[in-house]
């Protein structure tokens, strides 16, 4: 297969980036496109130009390390995947790819197309967990969970913090990503006592880092690998009303 | 712990905001055509209509609906354009190729354009209120009491088809940002699940259009088969 | 032998006593910090899954501070993520005979006997305690409908004892140990230093008192000065290129530790996973691993001819081998991983393999369809089917999958004490960085449990031991110490940026894991291996003479990151070969042809190798040499393993 690679370029995060133009042929339909990513850099290495950079890490979709928005869209067309399981054979011979990094204003460009999306991090430590000390648990089976909970949680808790749902958002909201947490957490026992300082804190921290509001329109759902439901966006606003109206007791 | 300010500017608070508001003007916009449809029985009953409004609560109802009004519109209107402006910061450099992912995605020509269809119903609404609440102050008598005759006002209005293609037009906007309007607020307030979510979305274009549609025909029905003079003269001439 | 002298004589410090009680015994008999003291600490913690991001969280809680990086952008992404079975503990809550005596005795025998006793034991007692911190964290285990906690049997052992969530069990288990880990960070105790890369070990009068890491945004190289260091920087399965392993893991920071005089034990013992994806082409950059569990309904089998090109479906019954089920009729196609591996093996170089490129096997769930039904085969793996399909463009429901084995986990690594100390004082080597309990082969749901009981309960007592033990001066980042190791990475640096020669570094990558694959891989021999020293000693030789390293050192560089692991590999790669050569007997994952029984099987050579090989560095121009930790079995009777 031969295809034209049209590759965001960008040397810093203060830097300019444009898309640069590449052609590249004898591509194995089963190859994936971090496969046909890593050929083009063989390619610009031996011609002396810098490879393009790009995150991955496991290549199995489940590490949550790369990332791409490929003609649009982010991970791509395919639904449920994620750009490292994307197969050549998926694309069209002979025609042009456009290949994007993540774009937010939270998410500051390192170089070409690996972003910065420590913002995740910060969501996460503002009120992700369950305080809970080594060495002061119960017995695992003393804390019953019903099955149907124990099944919600592990549909939100799936989240591999990609930041699709960010990349993809008209809005670029961290919506989906912050509500998976908060919902996982909201299904178990474990996650009750912290519930509503969970909620508050970790939305505070999502608006500070600068992610856009939600508008609804679902396009987060649409690119997770996972498959999240926008659903848990609506268990964080029912956790957030929950924490307004025990301040009002 | 949770600064009840602070809250309502929160990305969430704002959702919640938009959606209550939203919700309330929903049922204000579903009681408002229900109201108009009396137009369909004539001028006596359109008339009685109205006064009842004005009279309920010795005047006051009207006076709170008013201010009630006024301030759900203007939180709806704040939250949605601070969601705009959210947006613009967030992703101040867009996409060079952009395109929809299809599949579970919500996204519509209705979600994207709530914005420009909120502004254009902001104005729309001044304009409304300047031409029929503050428009001529006819006066009929019903039930040997005199009464405002609005429904002289609607039809002379509605009879200048400049004025009817406008209200109708309107009325497509009203309907554009429904359609994403009324299932997204149950879904800002957090009311849907799985099993709910694609019920409210599917019923979100039902309703959306319905009101719409109710709306759009009321002044094309006044335009195209109602006579103003014929009803002047029904109704008993000029006082 | 005091704490704070090298451990060259390779004492494992082992409590004696009956084997039950040695751990707590220990627990009790070990110095501790007082509360007061533990902030006046500060401990280094290199890498961010199960092992390392529990032990930080943990050495957070207890009140150190704590210096946490890795090379991932953030620490949910090490590896650990990508275990799919499950994790095993001695519960016995599904009433079926399980105990802590049996998963110590069923981990002892399938690392086949060459792990020590203590240790394993210990592993064992504290995998119960594993699962009750991991439920309070909140990780979403799978549930029966009465709210207990689910399980389920794997790698053909006798018992239930597998803990699960879906298919993501190193997912669930990393996230709850990350979001320990970053409740820490917020409190402040812990700083958490993302896309940082260990390049250099530093010591202080002979203890481990800091590293020298280079910020892979910027380039720079950053000290920082600690009382103990603990590395839990995973496994090196990517010196064979192609691996289930993250293509970022490498063996960098332990390869610098081993330099610096952390003797590296077992480094040629390998897992080799039975049930990969099989590589179709040169391009191919990793394997993706099927769980194994796929071998409880399927059926592995080859054409009886060699060279049968038809179709697998055009190949009638008469004419295939179901081979393990010929070979093991009482275990069939459940039988352990190397021994399934090296099956496969076999069969191809038998010319029998399957597949465009003649190396693979089919693993068939015709009869597991009509047997169990189309329904409950999906139900079972119907994941597994659709990602075999995405990768393969092949339906398994209609078409036999094709599997080969790859290279899935290293039971090698630095050696350590019973303290999880190496022979450096003050470095730890924590999870699969360390030569761990697994003896010469893993038990299927074992890897997780390891982890998070160096980092959850060991590491956090002993590293306390250890500074209660030792006189540690204050040494800060400005010691001479730490501008020589700085000068070291430096030299290194400028060196792979000079050379720029003809060849890429995924071209030598690509070389050292051919050799690797083919001479130190599932079957090893006498000439093969020496083959390959040589072989590698020429790599190397033409690495640093014609490798193309693009970019800069002042900047985000992947070319270079990965010319520094790519160079360690070749050294990394010599020392497996020369481990393997010295052990002249087959033990688990390591099989030499030589050492077989008539049949074919593993021959162990209890007489002669019943110990851990431990190498020492003595310079790039030395051989390294041999050194022996003797294992004694007190409490477990030497067996072979049969499976027929």
């Amino acid at each position: 297969m031969h295809f034209t690679l049209r590759i965001w370029r960008q040397s810093g995060p203060q830097a300019a980036g444009r898309l640069e133009r590449y052609e590249i042929d004898d591509i194995n339909p089963d190859m994936s496109i971090l496969e046909m990513l890593d050929l083009l850099n063989e390619q610009l290495t031996r011609d002396g130009v810098e490879p393009v950079a790009f995150d991955n890490d496991c290549r199995e979709g489940i590490c949550g390390t790369c990332g791409l928005v490929i003609d649009g869209v982010a991970h791509g067309k395919k639904h449920l995947a994620t750009t490292c399981e994307l197969r050549m054979r998926g694309f069209v011979d002979g025609t042009t790819i456009t290949i994007e990094p993540w774009r937010a204003q939270a998410f500051s460009v390192v170089k070409d197309l690996v972003v910065d999306r420590s913002p995740f991090d910060r969501i996460i430590a503002a009120g992700g967990y369950v305080s809970a000390n080594v060495g002061s648990a119960p017995d695992a089976n003393e804390i019953l969970i019903p099955k149907v909970d124990a099944d919600l949680a592990m549909d939100a808790a799936v989240c591999i913090g990609c930041a699709a749902c960010v990349a993809a958002c008209p809005n670029a909201s961290a919506s989906l990503f912050t509500a998976a947490k908060i919902a996982q957490f909201s299904y178990l026992p474990q996650g009750q006592t912290e519930r509503e300082r969970r909620v508050v804190r970790m939305v505070e921290q999502m608006d500070a880092e600068g992610f856009g509001d939600c508008s609804n329109h679902g396009e987060c759902e649409a690119v997770c690998p996972k498959g999240i439901s926008i659903t848990n966006i609506g268990v964080m606003r029912r956790e957030y009303v929950r924490a307004l109206t025990g301040q009002l007791r | 712990m949770l600064d009840l300010r602070a809250a309502a500017w929160s990305s969430v608070g704002k959702k919640l905001i938009t959606g209550l508001t939203g919700l309330g003007l929903v049922v204000f916009v579903t009681v408002h055509l229900i109201g108009n449809l009396t137009i369909f029985m004539g001028a006596e009953a359109f008339n009685a209509y109205s006064d009842f409004l004005a009279s309920l609560l010795h005047g006051w109802f009207i006076v709170l609906a008013d201010l009630g009004l006024v301030g759900f519109f203007g939180l709806h209107a704040w939250s949605g354009l601070s969601v705009w402006q959210s947006k613009r910061r967030a992703r101040s450099s867009g996409y060079a190729v952009s395109a929809d992912a299809r599949g579970p995605s919500r996204k519509t020509a209705s979600s994207r354009s709530m914005l420009y269809s909120g502004i254009f119903l902001g104005i729309y609404v001044v304009l409304h209120v300047w031409h029929l609440k503050f428009g001529a102050e006819y006066v009929t008598t019903l039930h040997g009491e005199e009464v405002r005759d609005l429904y002289r006002l609607v039809v002379e209005q509605f009879n200048r088809p400049a004025i009817a293609l406008a209200y109708a037009l309107s009325m497509l906007f009203l309907g554009l940002h429904l359609r994403h309007g009324v299932w997204s607020m149950l879904q800002s307030l957090g009311m849907l699940n799985r099993r709910l979510l694609p019920t409210a979305y599917g019923a979100a274009l039902i309703l959306g259009g319905l009101l719409a549609i109710g709306f759009l025909v009321l002044p094309l029905y006044v335009l195209f088969f109602v006579d103003p003079v014929g009803t002047a003269a029904a109704m008993g001439g000029l006082r | 032998m005091s704490l704070d002298q090298p451990n060259t004589a390779l004492d494992p410090r082992c409590p004696s006593g009956p084997l039950a009680e040695r751990w707590t015994k220990h627990l009790s008999e070990i110095k501790l910090v007082a509360p007061a003291n533990k902030r006046k600490h500060t401990i280094i913690v290199v890498g961010t899954g199960l092992a390392g991001g529990s032990a930080a969280a943990t050495l957070a809680e207890l009140g150190y501070n704590v210096i946490n990086l890795c090379i991932q952008d953030s620490p949910r992404r090490a590896h650990s993520v990508a275990a799919q079975g499950g994790i095993n503990a001695a519960k016995n809550y599904q009433n079926d005979g399980d105990s802590v005596w049996r998963l110590f005795y069923d981990t002892i025998k399938g690392g086949d006997f060459r792990s020590r006793e203590s240790n394993v034991h210990r592993l064992a007692e504290v995998s119960t305690e594993i699962i009750d911190q991991c439920v309070a964290q909140g990780v979403p285990f799978a549930r029966e409908y009465g709210g207990t906690l689910a399980n389920r049997s794997f790698g053909g052992v006798q018992v239930s004892r597998t803990f699960y969530a879906r298919g993501q069990t190193g997912q669930q288990l990393l996230l709850g140990c990350y979001s320990g880990l970053m409740r820490q960070v917020d409190a402040g105790r812990v700083t958490l230093l993302p896309r940082r890369e260990m390049l250099e070990l530093v010591l202080v009068d002979g203890k481990a008192r800091g590293i020298v890491a280079r910020n892979l945004i910027t380039g720079e190289l950053e000290r920082y000065a600690g009382d103990a260091v603990l590395l839990a920087t995973g496994g090196y399965a990517t010196a064979y290129y192609l691996s289930t392993m993250a293509v970022n893991s490498n063996a960098s920071a332990v390869w610098r530790c081993y330099k610096k005089g952390a003797f590296f034990g077992n480094p040629s013992l390998t897992q080799i996973h039975p049930t990969a994806v099989p590589q179709l082409g040169d391009y191919q950059s990793k394997l993706t691993l099927m769980s194994e569990s796929l071998r409880n309904d399927g059926r592995v089998w080859v054409p009886m001819q060699p060279g049968d090109k038809r179709r697998p479906n055009d190949i009638p019954e008469a004419e295939r081998d179901y081979y393990l089920e010929r070979i093991y009729p009482s275990f069939g196609n459940l039988v352990p991983r190397d021994i399934a591996s090296r099956q496969a093996l076999y069969r191809v170089r038998e010319g029998k393999g399957v597949g465009p490129t003649g190396v693979a096997v089919y693993l068939d769930f015709k009869e597991a369809i009509g047997r169990l039904g189309r329904q409950v085969v999906t139900d079972r793996y119907g994941n597994l089917f659709q990602m075999y399909e995405e990768i393969i463009g092949d339906d398994p429901y209609e078409t036999p999958m094709m599997i080969y084995p790859a290279p899935h986990y290293t039971m090698g690594g630095l050696w350590v004490d019973y303290n999880l100390m190496s022979t450096i004082p003050g470095l730890h080597v924590l999870g699969e960085a360390n030569f761990s309990d697994h003896g010469a082969n893993r038990l299927g749901a074992s890897a997780l449990m390891q982890g998070l009981a160096d980092g959850y309960f060991v590491a956090p007592n002993t590293v306390g031991h250890y500074i209660a033990s030792v006189d540690l001066p204050k040494v800060g980042t400005d010691h001479p110490a730490f501008a020589a190791a700085e000068r070291e990475v430096n030299a290194r640096v400028t060196k792979l940026l000079s050379i720029q020669g003809n060849r890429t570094v995924r071209e030598f990558w690509w070389d050292i894991g051919r050799v690797m694959w083919d001479q130190v891989g599932m079957s090893r021999s006498e000439a093969g291996l020496k083959e390959a020293i040589d072989t590698i000693q020429g790599l190397k030789a033409r690495f640093w003479e014609d490798v193309r390293v693009p970019g800069s050192a002042d900047d985000f560089n992947k070319s270079l990151e990965l010319a520094g692991r790519v160079a360690d590999f070749f050294e990394l790669g010599e020392l497996m070969a020369r481990d393997a050569l010295a052990r002249r007997e087959s033990c688990g994952g390591h099989f030499r042809e030589e050492c077989q029984t008539p049949e074919g099987e593993a021959l162990r050579d209890d007489a002669n190798f019943a110990h851990v090989a431990a190498w020492e560095y003595r310079g790039d121009d030395t051989e390294p040499a041999r050194h022996i930790e003797p294992l004694d079995f007190e409490f477990v009777e030497l067996k072979t393993r049969s499976y027929k």
